[in-house]
């Protein structure tokens, strides 16, 4: 292939950038996975130390209360030579943020925001090309304190972002395969199934003349995604010394919300202030919650199924168990796809104002909490609600301009009026 | 969102209300000044009220004086001997004191370097173990051997050793007591409590070879008269404004005056009257001291480990000799040996206003807020100005645009549609040079801030020189810059403005819930940078947006004499202090007890003063 | 007979003891210490054989106790009850080489009989249960999260029998936070033949005892099986040791207070040149002390309780160590001093009381304290409530040989401590050295379910310091799980330390202080707001998507809906009526507001 001398630029100037602020600055990367904005129990890099220590020295991880991550991440890092281990991590860690911009650049280039099978955008032309879309991503401040921070999330990330990637490019199995790789990693991908399913189809139909119905395609790739996932697990099962409790400790940890470290979700302290005797049923509502956005989007939104993975990807990033900067950055990595709604959205300012509002006050609060013990947890669970109410605002207003231009290709006319919804 | 109505919506085009937003904003600053003038007021000020009931202040009989005054009188006599002698000999001696008295006492040596200075000395301390405890909890006794002015703190110590002593005898102590003695009052006791939690900068800072648990509260003793004292100055100020549990001051106030009948003094108001001049004034002293955040006694360095303590300073020639002293702090402290959990149940964030009233921050931090948000309003304001269609004259600006058919035919699916122009073409904000420029100011104001901490002490007048002179200069030659490299359109300038006071808003309201005072201060000194320009107008015509050569010049006068510069050397001449003390005594927080206030007044105020003269300067 | 006093003989350093073997026998050693401080401590030893016991033939043995250790099916038992700390710095060795003291509060373990480690639990609870009733303490509190299985840190003191053959399990509770009083020593010496009425028992009174500056209580209940195949026999040893400060201990009862002493009572170094009348510069406690046994511990000791042998003769129960020349008188009672010249026992009288007085007379010298074989300390790092580190200071003060030692600590779980930070090295040098560590067995925390048990084999070099530190993360706990004081921090267990020696002495036991582990804690006055606000935001949310999923599109001029100008029009054209109808007649302006405001 022919190297593209601005995506070289690009990525060049993201990993000089990256080596400096891990090389320069020694303590940052300690400082940075210290922080609940970025670290989670599920994905902190601290535990995937450990847990490597415990394996490596011939105790069980999963015996413990500290270490909730995929067997795999165990035997992956442990073939990093303990010795560079550092600057290796640090490596890779860059490595996985090219990569996922360059999924990002495939997505972009594709053309499948703009115009999907089903549904061209009249704004189509009004678009950033894939090499701005990367440098979004990868000179997002969000993107690059996680990298910095090196949560394992960035593998799932990278696993969704070529899952989609692979998807638009017409190529389902592998993608399918990816997205089993995310579900395995950390549970939640698994609800991305449906749209990518429909996202696949879509790109098949359109490809190739003869395709089989959706319902045929729907059973057969998910029956693939399903034995990926089962023929990872066994992977792992061999790895761990044939023992199968990693899964309760890797999955039931995010289901059940057993460790209640803060975070910048919904969850850690609604649960901590919860009866005892209600906190399986609001467990169930929470998921349930969850779950319920994949069908309605899915409905609705048939037309472009990227863009369902979009808002999905937004609202996960609010309303997972364990959320971190990570899945934010992942959520405004794919929104620069639909610049061409942009102009339609109503509230950019606001929203924004309120997420760098947030994103300052958080920290101090959660200082004021932790250190300073002026404030109390209330200073800090305010701010992860305004937190949230910025996010799902932007997620809203991107599907409310979306849903217009839709409606505007059906009513040429209304361009530019008010709209009122009944 | 979608729940708003779109009438709602349609109200943000409406010219009216973009009129509006100068006067508000000014509305804001208003009403935040004349609030925090309110706050005295019986109204809307407190009572102090003890509301951790462990505590129970004042309800021991306290039994030190009598023959201890003789034993007194002789360390007093030992410590005087000692003034002046070197550091080892007074550690010695400390030590061989504290071993007679049955202790295990232990030293520590540091040495801290800043602005050129060094700064050495050693710490000497002993454990006093709680007779049934189990080292999980200490509290602390401090006496630094020469207080924030420098003189020798004969009594302090003396008082201390004694007390020392006396404690020893009893056997009620929940808690182990630590006392202390440190070199100085404001190295030496960051030096021990950095040490204490094993975050101290060795080598410089030697580690502690004892230890007990976790502090409780801190008493600093700090008694230099020759004669007897008139009142109890209660000194409660830590680094980075930072305060101590109310419930512990109330504590002190409430033993003090309460069961011993002496006078409380608190921020230097020796005499006062109850009325609603001197509690403003009690107030605004309390609110400068917290704004500028530097250490104010032995007792700051502990505050920022949520550990809360106070110093008692004896002041004024009156009856009170130093067994009532004693006696306070021997009340006090078993007040604190009361203590069931760590300080939690009161205030942390609050003003003081006399010994006995306090607003806490419910009640005061609306005026920073409304200052804050001001700018906010202001960016909001311009936002919207800056989205606005220009007239179609204006397609100077865009020639692309112009370029175009003014109606525009849409056929789709055998319907067809005339639309105007107008509606269709997005008036895209071009973001990429404001955003660029106010970020890439912020970062200049690195340069500052490194210069001022890291240069000697004897250079630091000239640099600050330097600097001003350059801070004259500088808002025109970026000015001019800007305009030869890319001339700013109507809409940039608007944005580079919305951004700069969008930011401002954001740090000072953020600051204004870590350090009320100091967020409040930038905040009315670059309260201007929010009507440069023309606010009142409206439109993105070019003559509206970028104000005539006079209107610059006045403003950026104006600015200039609101110049952190300009500023910080205004205060230095009220204070009768040169600005190298000043600033060598920044440096010095900076680099021993982290203060961070410079941060705020080179990385916050100052781009946001530089991007607001930039916009005005006159271009060459 | 040998083993049963190994440890007495290890402990009392000067006095070494020929003694016949009754069922029963009970010593008081007293040790005056520097600086003004005495060690007294009680030992009280009662033995059964094996087959009385289990036929429920009870004598010295209590059947109180006894009837719970078979029910139990424990064999072996050791139960302590400690407060304040042992200051190792002025006080030197502990007694008994640290065998018969626990770490604060509440410690017990035991070896109990069962087929699994399921069962043994099963039986540990059950025993913590009974016992917790027999003591008054919280002991049923010793929950999964505050047991562990030791590996390397205890050994079965019983002769002759085999953990492994006869599948004993070992178990490890200890309880930081519990506050010993005397509602736990009543029922100890309840335990004793003697209730306590007489021997030395009598001087044990709670006054004095938790005035003290140190205390411990012990009991052990171990089997012996002698090697020579005589019969086995069950032996159980009370102890309490306290160290008391003269000077606060001969205050009287019924002026308690220390009131400054009037100011020609002080003792004042005269040699100072200002040395006068109103200034004192307190000479030094001097290492001199006298008081009497009335004095010390309230009243005599009232006469004697089955201090004879088998034979009838009186034994020694009352031991100091002092040197002979020391004058000391006694009321009655046999005095007779050891060879070793630095310990004198006494026997007591069968009746009347025993009063000692040792006068200040004759040299005022003590025998000195032996050095620990090793100093540690521990405590926290760090501050704030997100993390922290446990740091360790291990000093050897011995300038010949190196030493070596298990250091075992049970963390709760919600220490959440990563092993891969844990790190030794000495205190010379900057970096970690390996090599210190020769062994390490770690068992990690299951949240809510299990503690973390870390035990390791270090050694550390002769006359040099070795600082052990790992990290922690601090878990936030569901608001119900915080205790009614949550801000004054959760208790750490103090460490263990096991030293081993290459001969086969009786092994030696350090123990640190716990500690206090501040956690963050939540707003408890919170529940009902956080669930309805968090309820709130995510209900704005659901609605804000699915209002926009749901609802159609119409262009707002298409549609009947309020409008600002709709609104004014309405509002202007309502007053419009209302004015001429007020111009008209004011009578009906009622009635016109209500049609006006009706459509």
């Amino acid at each position: 292939m022919v190297i593209d001398r601005r995506k070289a630029l690009l990525f060049g100037s993201a990993t000089t950038l990256r080596l400096l602020l891990f090389f320069a600055f020694p303590s940052l990367p300690d400082l940075l996975t210290g922080r609940v904005e970025i670290s989670t129990p599920v994905t902190s890099f601290k535990r995937l130390q450990e847990g490597l220590f415990l394996y490596t020295h011939n105790v069980s991880p999963y015996d413990g209360g500290v270490f909730h991550q995929a067997p795999l991440l165990l035997s992956l890092f442990a073939l990093i030579p303990s010795s560079l281990f550092s600057p290796l991590t640090s490596l890779l860690y860059i490595a996985l943020d090219l990569l996922c911009a360059n999924a990002l650049i495939q997505i972009a280039e594709s053309g499948e925001a703009g115009s999907s099978r089903l549904f061209t955008s009249p704004r189509n032309e009004l678009k950033w090309d894939g090499i701005a879309i990367g440098a979004a991503y990868l000179f997002n401040p969000f993107t690059i304190a996680t990298c910095i921070g090196r949560p394992i999330s960035v593998f799932t990330n990278c696993a969704i972002l070529y899952a989609i990637a692979k998807a638009v490019s017409g190529k389902p199995m592998s993608s399918i395969l990816a997205l089993g790789l995310a579900s395995y990693l950390s549970l939640y991908p698994i609800l991305l199934l449906p749209p990518l399913i429909l996202l696949c189809y879509d790109r098949q139909a359109r490809d190739k003349k003869e395709t089989p119905p959706i319902s045929t395609f729907a059973i057969k790739y998910t029956s693939l995604f399903f034995a990926t996932k089962v023929w990872f697990l066994y992977i792992s099962n061999i790895l761990t010394g044939g023992s199968w409790e990693f899964i309760s400790s890797t999955y039931s940890v995010q289901l059940l919300l057993p460790d209640l470290t803060p975070n910048m979700g919904l969850w850690w302290y609604f649960f901590i202030e919860m009866f005892d005797s209600f906190r399986e049923f609001f467990l169930g509502v929470f998921w349930l919650h969850l779950g319920g956005y994949v069908g309605g989007l899915c409905i609705r939104v048939r037309r472009q199924p990227l863009f369902i993975i979009t808002t999905l990807l937004g609202i996960f990033a609010i309303f997972k168990p364990y959320p971190s900067l990570s899945d934010t950055s992942l959520y405004f990595a794919m929104l620069p796809l639909y610049r061409h709604i942009f102009p339609l959205m109503r509230y950019t300012f606001f929203a924004m104002a309120t997420i760098l509002y947030a994103s300052l006050l958080g920290p101090a609060f959660y200082y004021l909490w932790i250190y300073a013990g002026s404030g109390n947890a209330n200073f800090f669970y305010a701010i992860t609600l305004v937190w949230s109410l910025g996010l799902s605002e932007i997620v809203a207003d991107s599907l409310f301009a979306v849903l217009r231009d839709e409606w505007e290709v059906e009513r040429p006319e209304m361009k530019g009026k008010d709209v009122r919804q009944i | 969102m979608a729940l708003i109505s779109p009438t709602v919506l349609a109200l943000r085009r409406d010219p009216r209300l973009l009129k509006l937003p100068p006067y508000l904003s000014a509305l804001l600053i208003l009403v935040g000044v004349v609030w925090l003038c309110l706050l005295p007021l019986n109204e809307y000020s407190r009572h102090t009220y003890i509301s951790e009931n462990a505590l129970l202040p004042g309800q021991v009989h306290t039994y030190f004086g009598g023959s201890e005054q003789n034993v007194f009188n002789a360390y007093k006599y030992e410590v005087k001997e000692l003034a002046g002698k070197p550091q080892d000999e007074i550690s010695n001696k400390l030590g061989e004191i504290f071993k007679s008295a049955g202790l295990r006492s232990a030293r520590q040596k540091y040495e801290y370097q800043a602005a050129g200075i060094t700064y050495t000395g050693e710490n000497v301390y002993a454990i006093l173990h709680a007779p049934r405890g189990d080292a999980t909890e200490a509290i602390v006794l401090v006496a630094a051997w020469t207080n924030m002015d420098g003189e020798l703190n004969q009594n302090g110590v003396a008082l201390t050793m004694e007390l020392a002593r006396y404690f020893k005898r009893w056997s009620l102590w929940s808690k182990d007591i630590i006392i202390l003695i440190t070199a100085d009052s404001r190295a030496g006791p960051q030096a021990w409590v950095d040490a204490y939690h094993d975050e101290h900068i060795s080598p410089s800072v030697a580690p502690l070879p004892i230890k007990s648990g976790a502090l409780q509260g801190v008493v600093v003793v700090d008694n230099a008269l020759d004669h007897h004292f008139e009142s109890i100055h209660i000194v409660y100020d830590g680094i980075n404004g930072q305060l101590p549990n109310l419930d512990l001051f109330n504590t002190a106030v409430s033993i003090a005056s309460g069961q011993l009948g002496m006078r409380v003094a608190l921020q230097r108001m020796w005499k006062h009257d109850d009325s609603y001049r001197e509690r403003l004034q009690t107030m605004l002293r309390g609110m400068v001291r917290q704004g500028l955040g530097h250490s104010s006694g032995p007792h700051s360095s502990f505050i920022p480990y949520h550990v809360d303590a106070i110093t008692l300073q004896a002041v004024g020639e009156g009856g009170q000799d130093d067994m009532a002293m004693g006696r306070c702090i021997e009340s006090i402290f078993r007040s604190l040996n009361n203590l069931l959990e760590h300080f939690h149940q009161s205030f942390f964030f609050y003003l003081l206003m006399q010994a006995d009233r306090f607003v806490s921050i419910g009640t005061y931090l609306p005026s920073a807020m409304l200052v804050a948000v001001n700018f906010t309003i202001m960016a909001i304001a311009l936002w919207i100005r800056s989205g606005r269609p220009p007239a179609p004259k204006l397609a100077t600006t865009m020639p692309e645009k112009s370029s175009k058919p003014e109606v525009d035919v849409i056929q789709k699916d055998g319907m067809t549609a005339i639309v105007p122009k107008e509606t269709i073409t997005i008036h895209e904000r071009q973001m990429f040079i404001p955003v660029s420029l106010v970020v890439s100011l912020h970062f200049l104001g690195v340069i500052p801030l490194y210069i001022f901490n890291n240069s000697a002490f004897e250079t630091l007048p000239y640099y600050f020189l330097l600097f001003t002179m350059v801070n004259l200069v500088l808002p025109t030659a970026l000015a001019t810059f800007i305009h030869h490299q890319a001339s700013l359109t109507p809409q940039q300038y608007l944005l580079l403005h919305s951004f700069s006071l969008l930011l401002l808003g954001m740090f000072l309201a953020t600051l204004a819930t870590l350090n009320f005072s100091l967020s409040l201060f930038v905040g009315l000194l670059s309260a201007p940078l929010s009507f440069i320009g023309n606010p009142f107008s409206g439109s993105v015509e070019p003559k509206d947006v970028f104000p005539s050569q006079l209107r610059k010049t006045t403003s950026s006068i104006a600015l200039q004499l609101v110049s952190p510069p300009v500023v910080v050397s205004a205060v230095c001449y009220f204070w009768g202090t040169n600005v190298g003390e000043m600033l060598a005594e920044a440096a010095f927080g900076w680099k021993v007890n982290g203060l961070w206030m410079q941060v705020i007044v080179w990385c916050v105020w100052w781009p946001a003063w530089l991007a607001g003269s930039v916009l005005v300067s006159p271009v060459l | 007979m040998k083993y049963s006093f190994g440890p007495l003989l290890l402990s009392l350093l000067s006095c070494s003891l020929v003694l016949a073997d009754p069922d029963y026998h009970e010593r008081l050693n007293l040790q005056p210490l520097t600086p003004a401080s005495l060690l007294a401590s009680f030992n009280f030893w009662s033995k059964a054989s094996l087959q009385s016991y289990e036929e429920q033939h009870f004598k010295y043995i209590p059947r109180s106790l006894g009837q719970i250790l078979q029910h139990a099916k424990t064999r072996e038992l050791h139960l302590r009850f400690s407060t304040g700390r042992w200051d190792d710095e002025s006080w030197g060795a502990r007694p008994w080489g640290g065998t018969k003291e626990g770490g604060t509060g509440v410690e017990l373990w035991a070896w109990v009989e069962a087929d699994s480690d399921a069962g043994s639990f099963a039986r540990w609870v059950t025993l913590n249960n009974a016992l917790s009733g027999l003591f008054c303490a919280s002991l049923n509190f010793i929950d999964s999260t505050r047991t562990t299985r030791p590996r390397m840190t205890f050994e079965p003191a019983s002769v002759g029998t085999n953990a492994s053959t006869d599948n004993l399990y070992l178990l490890h509770g200890t309880l930081p936070r519990e506050v010993v009083c005397t509602e736990n020593l009543t029922p100890f010496l309840k335990l004793l033949p003697c209730k306590g009425k007489a021997g030395i028992a009598s001087l044990l009174d709670g006054h004095k005892l938790f005035d003290a500056s140190w205390q411990s209580m012990a009991i052990d209940v171990r089997s012996v099986c002698p090697a020579d195949g005589s019969e086995c026999s069950i032996e159980m040893e009370q102890t309490v040791d306290m160290v008391l400060d003269v000077q606060r201990s001969k205050r009287p009862r019924d002026n308690p207070i220390p009131r400054p002493v009037p100011s020609e009572g002080l003792r004042c170094d005269d040699t100072k040149p200002y040395a006068g009348s109103d200034f004192c510069y307190p000479s030094d406690i001097s290492n001199g002390q006298s008081w009497t046994i009335a004095e010390i511990f309230g009243r005599p000791i009232q006469g004697s309780c089955l201090a004879e042998d088998s034979n009838g003769n009186p034994l020694d129960s009352v031991y100091i160590d002092v040197p002979n020349e020391r004058e000391m008188y006694i009321t009655s009672g046999t005095e007779n001093k050891h060879l070793s010249g630095t310990c004198r026992s006494f026997t007591l009288p069968k009746s009347e009381p025993f009063e000692m007085v040792l006068s200040h007379l004759g040299p005022q010298t003590f025998n000195d304290h032996t050095t620990p074989p090793l100093y540690a300390s521990r405590s926290f790092t760090g501050h704030g409530q997100e993390r922290g580190g446990v740091q360790t200071l291990l000093t050897n003060p011995s300038l010949t040989s190196s030493i070596s030692f298990v250091y075992f600590e049970t963390l709760p779980w919600f220490m959440k401590l990563y092993l891969h930070t844990l790190t030794a090295r000495l205190s010379t040098s900057s970096t970690p050295n390996p090599c210190l560590i020769k062994e390490k067995f770690y068992r990690p925390a299951l949240d809510r379910r299990r503690g973390t048990q870390l035990e390791l084999l270090i050694s550390v070099p002769a006359n040099s310091t070795v600082i052990l530190t790992y990290d922690f993360d601090k878990a936030i706990l569901r608001y119900t799980e915080y205790p009614p004081d949550a801000n004054r921090g959760f208790d750490v267990a103090p460490a263990v330390i096991r030293l081993l020696s290459n001969d086969k002495k009786a092994p030696v036991y350090i123990r640190t202080t716990s500690l206090l582990l501040p956690l963050p804690t939540p707003d408890f006055s919170m529940p009902y707001n956080v669930i309805i606000l968090t309820s709130t935001v995510m209900a704005l949310a659901f609605g804000m998507i699915f209002n926009l999923l749901v609802r159609r599109f119409v262009g707002a001029d298409e549609v009947e809906g309020w409008d600002v100008a709709a609104l004014k029009a309405k509002l202007r054209g309502g007053v419009m009526v209302l004015r001429d109808k007020m111009m008209k007649k004011g009578g009906k302006g009622r009635k016109s507001i209500n049609s006006s405001c009706g459509n």
